[in-house]
């Protein structure tokens, strides 16, 4: 019998303020995602000055450094807790989903904090022209939800799983590509003053299919 | 063992067996066991125990054979036995970066307990942990990590509690409260008690003697 939906809710925001605190009190991931988003956009700023109207290489670009600063630490959450016997103690106060659904609103919340510094920090060092709010903020949103929905599915797919770091690789790339590729798409689209309502689209199906998917196999992925 | 009451609850174990791959982790095993009491598994180690508690709580689905926990009258499904059941495991680990309080205080507030704070305080109070609660358990001895895991057995007041090895890395002191403990659930809650431990099996009234052999049955 499931949980009262009331039930899960609080459950799962136990496990999002827990996860909060624990990377407050850690900064296991913040740091090293800032780290490599200041130390990636500065290194390519020395190099190679401002990057102006290549519309192409600053969408390229922009993704690239989100995308590296925040899957090392998303796509680990659960395999944290396997490492250090603490997937026992979560899985015997809350059903799989309940962990997974607090593990990835706590993803959307680290995303949002890694962009609130690196998307001010990309534009003032990058030289990006002023974008169009509404479009790139819309972009952002949804390639931040797939990034985080698609992160956290292959963080819970891999925690139990001896290869890890071969699996890793091997799930992530045809996970990542399409919101790789949308999300590119749509930031360039929006800078040269095209419709990105297509990108929208194809990010927000994603999202939500990815987002089915995952509620679907969360409670029968760590079956032994 | 104590006749059934109505809150009791009762376990049901018909041929469950498990395997890891090629290697048995647990031999048929049949058994019924109708709470309060204390029911203690024993055997040799690789025999099955720890195995036989995981299943109990839902962590592990068996290979073959049925495993059911009654209580009320309900069966609990595998997939929400965790609500149901308490277990103290050697495995179970902690946050180090968290206080004791903490992290039973946020099982409880998990589990949906009506008072978390209050629930925590008194099952560290009960382990003899109430001193160092807002210790971080990076600081914590392995024996007061045991002591913590018993306490977080005991948070919710479930109707079956699983106990591995409770007495591992205790002093006397602390033996002597996994006693009180498990008299005092025993009384009207089913203890499933894996121990070789001949004190920790004195407590019990039934005894399960896991028949593998040893260290993993490679057959």
């Amino acid at each position: 019998m499931p949980a009262p939906a009331s039930n899960s809710a609080a459950a799962v925001w136990a496990i999002l303020r827990k996860e909060c605190r624990s990377e407050w009190r850690t900064r296991y991931g913040l740091n090293a995602a800032l780290l490599f988003a200041v130390a990636s956009l500065t290194s390519v700023s020395f190099a190679v000055g401002q990057l102006g109207e290549r519309t192409d290489l600053l969408s390229a670009l922009f993704w690239i450094v989100l995308l590296f600063a925040s899957l090392a630490s998303m796509s680990h959450a659960f395999v944290r807790e396997v490492e250090g016997n603490t997937m026992l103690l979560l899985r015997l106060v809350a059903s799989p989903t309940e962990i997974a659904m607090g593990k990835w609103l706590f993803n959307l919340l680290f995303l949002i904090v890694v962009e609130v510094v690196t998307v001010p920090l990309f534009m003032v060092l990058m030289g990006a022209p002023s974008p169009d709010w509404g479009a790139f903020l819309a972009i952002l949103a949804l390639g931040t939800l797939s990034l985080a929905t698609s992160s956290t599915l292959i963080g819970a797919v891999i925690a139990q799983t001896r290869g890890r770091g071969a699996l890793f690789a091997g799930v992530s790339l045809p996970l990542l590509l399409p919101v790789l590729a949308a999300a590119v798409g749509g930031t360039r689209a929006q800078w040269v003053g095209q419709g990105v309502d297509a990108e929208l689209r194809l990010l927000a199906a994603y999202a939500v299919a990815l987002l089915a998917m995952s509620l679907l196999l969360y409670d029968h992925l760590w079956e032994d | 063992m104590s006749v059934a009451t109505a809150s009791a609850p009762q376990v049901v174990c018909e041929g469950l067996t498990h395997r890891f791959g090629s290697r048995v982790a647990l031999q048929p095993l049949s058994f019924e066991a109708n709470g309060p009491g204390v029911v203690a598994v024993t055997g040799e180690n690789g025999s099955g125990k720890s195995t036989l508690l995981r299943i109990a709580a839902g962590l592990l689905r068996p290979s073959g054979g049925r495993f059911e926990l009654r209580s009320g009258g309900i069966a609990s499904p595998a997939a929400t036995r965790f609500r149901h059941v308490g277990l103290a495991s050697p495995e179970l680990g902690f946050y180090e970066e968290f206080t004791a309080r903490e992290i039973l205080r946020f099982a409880a507030e998990t589990r949906v307990l009506s008072e978390p704070a209050q629930a925590a305080s008194r099952a560290l109070d009960e382990v003899g942990l109430d001193s160092r609660a807002d210790d971080r358990v990076s600081a914590y001895s392995s024996g007061m990590k045991q002591r913590l895991r018993l306490a977080f057995s005991l948070l919710h007041d479930p109707p079956l509690v699983l106990l591995d090895e409770p007495g591992s890395h205790l002093d006397e002191a602390g033996r002597a409260i996994v006693r009180q403990i498990t008299e005092r659930i025993g009384r009207d809650r089913l203890v499933l008690l894996a121990t070789n431990d001949s004190r920790e099996m004195d407590l019990a009234g039934t005894r399960i003697e896991l028949r593998g052999r040893g260290l993993g049955d490679p057959s």
